[in-house]
């Protein structure tokens, strides 16, 4: 299918997020000084009968250090079943890459441990990120 | 007869306790099993156990005597990420050995490998400090959340990746002297869904 490469920014602070949950997860990488890249690959899951894209999927890390892509999602359960299918897609069509997905109460309860209250507060009241990336 | 006190006898901290996931009694037959596992394997090494402050204490003090060759032990702390670590400067050694690593044999020693960021930091710092051997042992492990891999030599128990506590696991420093580890009922460290 192939995928698209994107070049990495410099630091967190040229990196752009899309969620305010991401920027917090950079900053714990930062912290342990893990090398981290945010959205550097958009692997192709559908195209079209031109051959144009139709469907695609940009893992929001991925860590060069243990060569794993990690996905961060604070939707509700009943609404990450698109999500899933395009895991579940991207694993059949690239079954060398390691991703791996962390889920709302994954990222609550890692906010809760490191005493980010705030942060575990705004994921109970986040509504469905964008799903289309 | 077990050497602890039935769980109602801590009260309020076991009224916060959904549901106990591994016992007392569990734990204490789980850890003489590791700690025959290193005797065996370390037997004339002399080994140098290294644990992090804090949550490791009641597995330490467990897992001491029940090896049976000589050993030694030291600690080591570092600053834990949150909103009063002042985050920006990075993981810091808060408590350093007391003791020269080079050359020997060193096992660390965890309570729990979660997520794997702070371990892989301490590994990578004593990794630097030219031990003859370093290996992991650790009473609990989450191995959902991993995001750095762990090469762990011993491993007491798997973990839900749910919020456990008791055996020198904490939720606000509170709970690491339960003698059991069980759920944390959801209503004790957040609010109801909304």
């Amino acid at each position: 299918m192939g995928f698209i490469i994107r070049m990495p920014e410099e630091s967190r602070d040229d990196t752009i997020f899309a969620h305010p949950i991401e920027e917090e997860f950079a900053k714990l990488l930062d912290y342990y000084h893990i090398e981290w890249q945010y959205e550097p690959r958009t692997f192709v899951l559908a195209r079209g009968e031109s051959g144009n894209i139709i469907e695609a999927f940009s893992p929001d890390f991925y860590l060069p250090g243990q060569d794993l892509y990690i996905e961060l999602t604070t939707m509700r359960p009943k609404l990450i079943t698109r999500k899933n299918r395009k895991l579940r897609r991207l694993r059949e069509l690239y079954p060398h890459i390691n991703i791996k997905l962390f889920n709302r109460q994954d990222l609550r309860n890692m906010m809760i441990k490191y005493g980010l209250d705030d942060q575990a507060a705004a994921i109970l009241g986040t509504q469905a990120q964008d799903d289309d990336k | 007869m077990s050497a602890y006190y039935p769980p109602e006898a801590y009260g309020e901290l076991t009224e916060g306790i959904r549901e106990i996931l591994i016992t007392a009694e569990e734990i204490e037959a789980r850890v003489l099993e590791m700690g025959q596992a290193i005797s065996r394997d370390y037997e004339g090494c002399n080994p140098l156990l290294v644990g992090v402050l804090k949550g490791v204490v009641p597995f330490m003090a467990a897992l001491l005597p029940a090896i049976t060759i000589p050993i030694e032990v030291d600690f080591m702390a570092i600053s834990g990420y949150g909103p009063e670590a002042g985050n920006d400067g990075g993981v810091r050694l808060e408590k350093d050995l007391n003791v020269p690593i080079a050359g020997r044999h060193v096992l660390f020693v965890e309570d729990v490998i979660d997520t794997g960021l702070t371990l892989s930091y301490l590994l990578r710092n004593l990794r630097s400090r030219k031990p003859a051997s370093l290996k992991v042992c650790a009473l609990f492990n989450k191995s959902r959340r991993r995001l750095i891999d762990i090469p762990s030599n011993y491993i007491g128990f798997e973990l839900p990746a749910l919020f456990v506590v008791g055996y020198g696991l904490d939720y606000r420093e509170r709970y690491r002297n339960l003698p059991f580890v069980g759920l944390l009922k959801p209503e004790v460290f957040q609010p109801a869904e909304e």
